[in-house]
């Protein structure tokens, strides 16, 4: 491994915010190691931050110890300190360094101090949310989110937070709500109605799950062009199409529970169901077909099993 | 009454443990497939494999719904039962079946009255003994089996050195990255999450 690539990489977690904790771990002892931190210049910030968390993540709180002038997570925490005094995301960080030793209630106290010297700390406000959460207190957690979006109602995050926090309670109905909510703030994200498509039908509104997924195909499936050969689908837009499909064999197969719907929403026609039940077998079997396999990966695996599961489920049998 | 004993692979084991180890921040969940035989004292499981299905918004159900029927589909052309499910939650300390887990568990129930559920233990997956924590039926609900695995449980590893050698996979070969579940398969469908022959010990037969 060498300096510039190990660089490089952890450049692009810090871009894409990937929680690679046990990469970066490795990528950054070397760092250390080869480097050392004057040399990084101004990068030097970032990537303490970033190692430090990634270290606390995978509770290696002793990182870079046994490197001469390497640093331990305190020592990560003072330089960063020491260089911004007062920062509110260092005081974060120092939290979080909390959380991986300090009982629940000595880190709440914490955050709660953060959060009277300056109630506008969101990122406080919401670490003290996850501490509340990972010790069980949902119902606090749920309250001190739900204020938390009042203030700050255009927070994509804590919406799927909440929503997901609702979905583990089984509460699907309010869990869709929140996904509305992140919906309006940024309708061209096509994951957002995937999972919003994952609630409803958890929520046993089919024909509301079968929309959204038939959304989210519309905005990532490429239309197939008269001449070329169709797209392949796959990562979300496969996903999308299971999903039509399970919705299809449920409104075509059972007779009136499926296509109730809380949110009124119609179902297709059975003419327009069994359409759509022929195209999505096509397209979730053009993602298994043999000769698709990209470059560098391999043949598409499992098909047999799926072939079995399109025919089972299948309208017409 | 009959008293059922389940007898865990080394296969199923180091899965098990490859799918909490690869997402640690995220729950996983997964089905077990194997046999069931039966005298007319006595029943057992041989729980020979597993199949990891999720990792990402395991409390939504049709993604799971869709890999279970997939998983039964595979288990059949096999010649096996989907004989029980598993989840590991991301906290360490929360060892409880999930209430969805409780739903999947007890939907695969109708098919195989045996079922088992298993809960990864977080707090003992560094340790030499089983870190797993079984759950029975009891109608409806699913509650801890109070023996768990010990010596003269009706629970067992096929092998006593499997926890050892899986956790010197993960530490040591990092095998448990090479492990894929059906979500990872819908990223990328050259994924084999059905049998992850990628990651099967090579020093172990079963």
């Amino acid at each position: 491994m060498d300096l510039t690539s190990a660089l490089q990489r952890l450049a692009s977690y810090r871009a894409k915010q990937s929680r690679a904790s046990a990469d970066i771990v490795k990528d950054g002892e070397l760092v250390l190691r080869k480097a050392g931190l004057t040399k990084l210049g101004d990068e030097e910030w970032a990537f303490l931050e970033q190692l430090a968390l990634a270290a606390i993540d995978t509770g290696k709180l002793d990182v870079a110890d046994d490197i001469t002038d390497g640093y331990a997570i305190q020592a990560c925490l003072e330089r960063l300190a020491a260089k911004f005094p007062e920062s509110p995301r260092v005081d974060v960080l120092q939290g979080i360094r909390m959380e991986a030793t300090e009982s629940s209630e000595t880190v709440i106290r914490y955050y709660n101090t953060l959060l009277e010297a300056d109630e506008s700390n969101i990122a406080a406000w919401k670490r003290k949310i996850s501490v509340l959460k990972s010790s069980g207190d949902i119902k606090t957690a749920v309250q001190e989110l739900s204020t938390l979006l009042d203030t700050f109602y255009t927070d994509v995050e804590g919406w799927l937070e909440l929503g997901s926090i609702y979905s583990s309670c089984n509460q699907y109905t309010s869990a869709l709500q929140c996904l509305s909510h992140a919906m309006i703030l940024a309708p061209q994200n096509a994951f957002y109605i995937l999972e919003a498509a994952e609630t409803a039908y958890s929520a046993a509104d089919i024909p509301l799950a079968l929309k959204f997924y038939l959304r989210v195909v519309e905005m990532l499936d490429e239309p197939p062009t008269s001449g070329t050969t169709p797209s392949r689908p796959e990562g979300p837009t496969l996903r999308a199409w299971y999903g039509v499909k399970l919705c299809v064999r449920d409104l075509l197969t059972s007779t009136s529970t499926a296509s109730q719907s809380e949110s009124q929403t119609t179902p297709p026609s059975e003419k327009h169901l069994k359409l759509l039940d022929e195209l999505s077998t096509e397209r979730i079997l053009a993602a298994y077909s043999p000769s698709s396999s990209k470059a560098g990966e391999g043949p598409p695996l499992g098909r047999e099993t799926v072939v079995k599961w399109l025919e089972n489920t299948s309208s017409t049998s | 009454m009959v008293q059922v004993s389940y007898k865990i692979s080394h296969s199923a084991y180091t899965k098990l443990l490859f799918h909490a180890a690869k997402y640690p921040h995220q729950p996983v969940c997964g089905v077990l497939i194997g046999s069931l035989s039966s005298t007319s004292s006595s029943k057992s499981v041989a729980v020979t494999d597993a199949i990891p299905l999720l990792h990402h918004w395991t409390n939504l159900s049709p993604i799971m719904s869709i890999g279970l029927d997939l998983a039964y589909v595979y288990a059949k052309s096999r010649a096996l039962d989907v004989v029980g499910f598993y989840q590991a939650t991301e906290q360490l300390n929360d060892l409880s079946l999930s209430p969805v887990g409780g739903i999947i568990a007890s939907q695969i129930r109708q098919t195989f009255t045996e079922t088992l559920a298993l809960v990864i233990d977080g707090t003992r997956v560094a340790s030499s003994e089983a870190a797993l924590i079984p759950f029975f039926a009891d109608g409806d609900r699913w509650k801890k089996h109070p023996s768990g695995f010990s010596p003269y449980s009706p629970f067992e590893l096929q092998y006593a050195t499997s926890p050892a050698r899986a956790l010197s996979l993960i530490r040591e070969q990092s095998l448990h990255l090479k492990l894929g579940d059906f979500d990872d398969h819908l990223e990328r469908v050259s994924v084999d999450w059905l049998q992850n022959d990628q990651c099967r010990d090579v020093a172990f037969k079963g």
